[in-house]
């Protein structure tokens, strides 16, 4: 080694670093002329049943389609938005993209994504409902993904400490009120116990979701432009969460802080009571509750309605794409209503196919809260800000940090509404 | 050509700061440097003199200084750069501190040295996806570690939700940042005190120098240059770290940890400003800079003597 | 060294306990989670011993996702990342520190800035050009870009570890007769032993660990990294399957630190000491 002098050593590595550069440049040329047309299907499924059932279907699909052959991926709900948007600005993005309605409608509004409004096949178009496809409709009618999974609100209670209150369940057609909801927390709260926990860490797509309840717009639109309103009705939901931890004193002021799972071992402790949460929390609950612990399923509270806001999971199509019509052969096998079924029990969500959900409560007989999901799904619609352009920039700036200062009582209802009036005229220019 | 290997004449000792051939052993470095690194780079300055947004086939327009002028008027923006300074500068001073003083202890000839030496590297080790969940996890205000002991101690009174808390969340992933970026800085510290001729410490505590007035004297002045940039190089990470404290806090509550470039990256991949994202780069570039100067100037004159 | 008093020595002891305890406890709380069954992970006062250990978390670990093969990816990119980064920053380092051009200036501009500037906003620019060079869907892209990641902090850290010794020693060494290249592997590079050490470890695990460019450059599911494959145990609202990925996350921090375990001997062996006498 004694004479390899570091300019040799330098020339070394520049001659390897273009050796093994130019071997890789020949190595990955992937697409060829003729051959099976190739997609690369990006999907966020992560619970493994459901990822096993992506992968089953995926490879049922690729044995039978030889012309048609798709290469999953598996990314991950953390970082998908930053890789989407890295790959479609490289012009590299995958050809069939599992996401979010809200979010996938912001790489619609951008361009992204193609619209699938003349190659939905009827019969996957008619099983979904009318206000499912509403939220994967851009303004001017295109439509930027198909739903498949939806997701509610429920509360999800210690079965245990509503008998020892004598506090009966209430049933899909005889949900609770708001009223009631809190009526019964409070008959719970004894002791270390508190009636419920409000996990509001990131408060607004919650709270909007829920102001529904009660007809809360937070967004009107007069004469094409967006402004936010904050009236009664908007006023509601956290008037009525704010006062259950400060006036009533029966939810867990700590609890404020926490993102959705994170009360759990406070509820199977015995902590809390009830806990408000997406209708997916049943899964922890089976897989993770203790021994002997019961637990119940309670139908999404009730205001004047119990609408909330449906953001389904979708599947889109790169508008880059160059096999748009063979991805859509595939995602209409791939969400046939027994596929579908499959796909929601595995992520513990609501098939958005009519027959789908169906078939999932005969299936599951209803156990588990599968009954109480599918029901719930009736009352999901498109609520105003989701077709608010500047949404996740009012939601990210403005609101989120004006509703932590609420809920944690360092500024006033008033206060609160004059933040989130003026931040959106702020941000809506 | 002159050769590398070739013999070097005493006389021409003096010229050997001048040596020409000195270039050749920078180039290398350039070429992929260049290339990967600094047409981003000029790129991403360039980017916050336009429009640009994400979108396929947006148009961007040069708009010159508009960028700048709106941003003056950003009160969200300058209240997150408060934050980032009391952050960047927390974090860089007190990780100093604690990696000089573990730094020295791994420095001095105690048993087991190979195996406190590694564990000190730990949180470097640890995959970042990990890193998050677990301090959250620690922090929990239910069955946290932190909440746990404090009522084993029988202070439960002062448990809190300490991500949760206004007072308590910017302290607390405070300590996360320090937790997380000691390794390096004591690794650095500990090759730096390595360099510390063992023969001028004997010398002094032969002279009867006490132990203090050994390490003010002589380490502290002979660790100098690396004090400095790691210090330094510190700081400006600290500054724009921001994946951590997302993965805590998202910035909140009520945006008491919104760091700067928690901010410039929400701008940019959330809601697809990229001319305005790297506005606040720039901006940040040029005080960050303003302020390495003074601290810099003395090893930029050392760069140029 | 050995003159300290037994008082001193205990201090010592119990001082570098509490930082070791503060830095390596995550290695426990891993450790622990990983044998703990579903149930006892999310329990209200959370025990060290889980109570019912399970093997689980890691059968769950390496069927489901690819842990091993992922391991083999991430040792590739790191061990190419740090060996290159090296060989390219110390001779670079070397001149940047000993002579005195135009060029310094411009170069410690450039490793300010390219540390200063965002990161996350040259990520887009950089996976361009990486596409227009067909280095996407390659391990060996991916080694590019965390060398030029790195390559700033090696430059500027051994510059300083240059600077650290003093020149009279190599003027000492050339005037005894000993070649350009002699002095440089004899008597500078030893003394930089340690810097090197630093700068390798470095940029080691920082590729080990990396995870946005590994996400965004390698598309086929056969060449994902550790990180890559750690984040799949993570899902909707920062869900966490908690065993496996305590499982995996151990997996993947303990050879670094056996890594670690065996340059750190080498972050000793420099020392001036040495190379005066020798």
């Amino acid at each position: 080694m004694k004479r390899l002098t570091p300019r040799k050593v330098a020339a070394v590595a520049l001659a390897a670093t273009m050796a093994v550069g130019s071997l890789t440049a020949c190595g990955s040329g992937d697409d060829s002329a003729d051959g099976p047309v190739k997609l690369r299907f990006l999907s966020l499924a992560w619970q493994e049943a459901s990822v096993a059932a992506n992968q089953k279907l995926v490879n049922d699909w690729n044995a039978a389609h030889s012309d048609i052959q798709i290469e999953y991926v598996q990314g991950s709900w953390d970082s998908v938005h930053d890789q989407l948007l890295t790959s479609f600005e490289g012009g590299d993005a995958p050809d069939i993209i599992h996401y979010e309605a809200a979010l996938s409608g912001q790489f619609a509004q951008m361009g992204y994504l193609a619209d699938l409004k003349d190659i939905v096949p009827a019969d996957l178009k008619g099983e979904i409902g009318q206000n499912v496809w509403d939220t994967v409709t851009t303004p001017d009618g295109a439509v930027f993904g198909v739903p498949f999974l939806l997701e509610s609100q429920v509360v999800i209670a210690n079965k245990k400490l509503l008998d020892e209150a004598s506090i009966p369940v209430p049933t899909a057609d005889a949900p609770w009120t708001w009223d009631e909801f809190a009526v019964n927390a409070k008959k719970l709260t004894k002791g270390d116990t508190f009636g419920t926990a409000w996990p509001l860490k990131q408060p607004v797509n919650r709270v909007l979701n829920l102001g529904l309840n009660y007809d809360g717009k937070y967004f009107q639109n007069t004469d094409g432009k967006n402004s936010v309103v904050f009236g009664p009705a908007e006023q509601e939901v956290p008037r009525r969460i704010h006062d259950m931890v400060y006036t009533d004193k029966s939810a867990a002021p700590d609890a404020l802080g926490m993102g959705g799972t994170d009360p759990l071992p406070g509820f199977f402790g015995g902590k809390y009571a009830m806990l408000p949460g997406s209708i997916y929390l049943r899964q922890q609950m089976v897989e993770q509750a203790p021994e002997g612990f019961e637990w119940v399923t309670l139908p999404p509270l009730k205001g004047l309605s119990q609408n909330q806001s449906a953001n389904p999971q979708t599947l889109s199509i790169s508008e880059a794409s160059e096999h748009k019509d063979e991805a859509m052969q595939f995602m209409a096998n791939f969400l046939s209503p027994a596929n579908q079924a499959e796909l929601a029990k595995g992520d513990w969500l609501i098939p958005t196919g009519k027959t789908a959900g169906e078939q999932l409560v005969a299936s599951t007989e209803g156990k588990d809260g599968w009954d109480v999901a599918v029901a719930s799904a009736n009352s999901l619609v498109l609520a105003p800000f989701q077709t608010v352009p500047e949404f996740s920039e009012w939601k990210s700036k403005i609101a989120t940090p004006a509703f932590q200062e609420y809920f944690a009582d360092t500024i006033t209802l008033d206060e609160l509404g004059k933040r989130l009036v003026d931040g959106g005229a702020d941000i809506i220019k | 050509m002159t050769t590398l290997n070739e013999e070097l004449p005493l006389a021409r000792k003096k010229r050997l700061s001048h040596n020409r051939y000195a270039y050749f052993l920078v180039l290398p470095a350039l070429a992929p440097v260049l290339i990967l690194s600094v047409v981003p780079l000029l790129n991403g300055i360039y980017l916050g003199f336009t429009d640009a947004r994400a979108g396929l086939n947006q148009t961007t327009h040069f708009t010159g200084i508009e960028n700048y002028t709106e941003l003056l008027s950003n009160d969200l923006f300058w209240a997150s750069f408060k934050i980032g300074l009391i952050w960047a500068f927390s974090v860089t001073i007190l990780q100093f501190l604690a990696a000089l003083g573990l730094a020295l202890l791994l420095n001095l000839n105690l048993r087991l040295q190979w195996l406190t030496r590694t564990l000190a590297l730990v949180p470097w080790a640890m995959p970042p996806v990990i890193v998050g969940i677990m301090w959250q996890l620690v922090y929990h205000p239910d069955a946290g570690l932190v909440n746990e002991a404090l009522y084993r101690v029988g202070m439960g009174d002062l448990a809190t939700n300490w991500l949760g808390d206004f007072s308590t969340a910017l302290p607390a992933v405070i300590v996360v940042g320090v937790w997380a970026g000691m390794p390096q800085t004591t690794v650095v510290l500990l090759a730096g005190l390595q360099g510390v001729p063992a023969e001028l410490n004997e010398a002094a505590a032969v002279d009867g120098a006490s132990t203090w007035r050994r390490f003010w004297s002589i380490t502290l002045p002979q660790l100098r240059p690396v004090i400095v940039a790691i210090t330094s190089l510190d700081f400006i990470w600290n500054f724009n770290s921001f994946g951590l404290v997302y993965v805590l806090t998202t910035g909140g509550p009520g945006g008491k940890t919104m760091l700067p470039m928690l901010f410039a990256y929400e701008e940019a991949f959330k809601f697809g400003h990229f001319g305005t994202a790297a506005a606040m780069g720039n901006v940040m570039v040029l005080i960050i800079v303003v302020l390495l100067f003074f601290y810099l100037r003395r090893r930029m004159r050392e760069v140029n003597a | 060294m050995n003159r300290s008093k037994p008082l001193t020595r205990a201090l010592q002891y119990l001082a570098l306990l509490g930082y070791i305890a503060f830095l390596a406890f995550p290695l426990l709380w891993m450790l622990s989670t990983s044998f703990k069954t579903p149930q006892e992970v999310v329990e209200l006062h959370p025990s060290l011993i889980p109570r019912e250990p399970t093997l689980d978390n890691y059968t769950s670990a390496f069927e489901q996702q690819h842990l091993a093969r992922a391991a083999w990816n991430s040792l590739q990119v790191s061990v190419g990342s740090a060996v290159l980064t090296v060989v390219i920053a110390l001779p670079a380092a070397y001149a940047l520190a000993r002579v005195r051009s135009r060029i310094n200036t411009l170069a410690t501009a450039w490793i300010l800035l390219s540390q200063l500037f965002p990161f996350i906003l040259l990520v887009i620019p950089l996976f361009i050009i990486l596409k227009g060079a067909s280095l996407t869907n390659s391990l060996f892209g991916l080694i590019l870009v965390y060398v030029t990641w790195s390559l700033p902090f090696a430059l500027w850290m051994l510059q300083g570890f240059v600077r650290g010794i003093p020149r009279e020693l190599e003027e000492a060494a050339a005037m005894d007769g000993a070649s350009r290249f002699q002095t440089l592997w004899r008597i500078v590079a030893p003394l930089l032993a340690p810097g090197v050490v630093a700068v390798t470890l470095f940029a080691f695990i920082s590729s080990w660990n990396e995870f946005f460019f590994a996400l965004v450059l390698l598309k086929r599911p056969e060449l994902a990294t550790l990180p890559l494959e750690l984040a799949k145990f993570v899902g909707i609202e920062g869900i966490a399957r908690l065993g496996p990925l305590a499982a995996g996350s151990l997996m993947a921090t303990v050879p670094s630190l056996i890594f670690f375990a065996f340059l750190q001997r080498r972050l000793t062996s420099g020392g001036l000491a040495g190379a005066v006498k020798g």
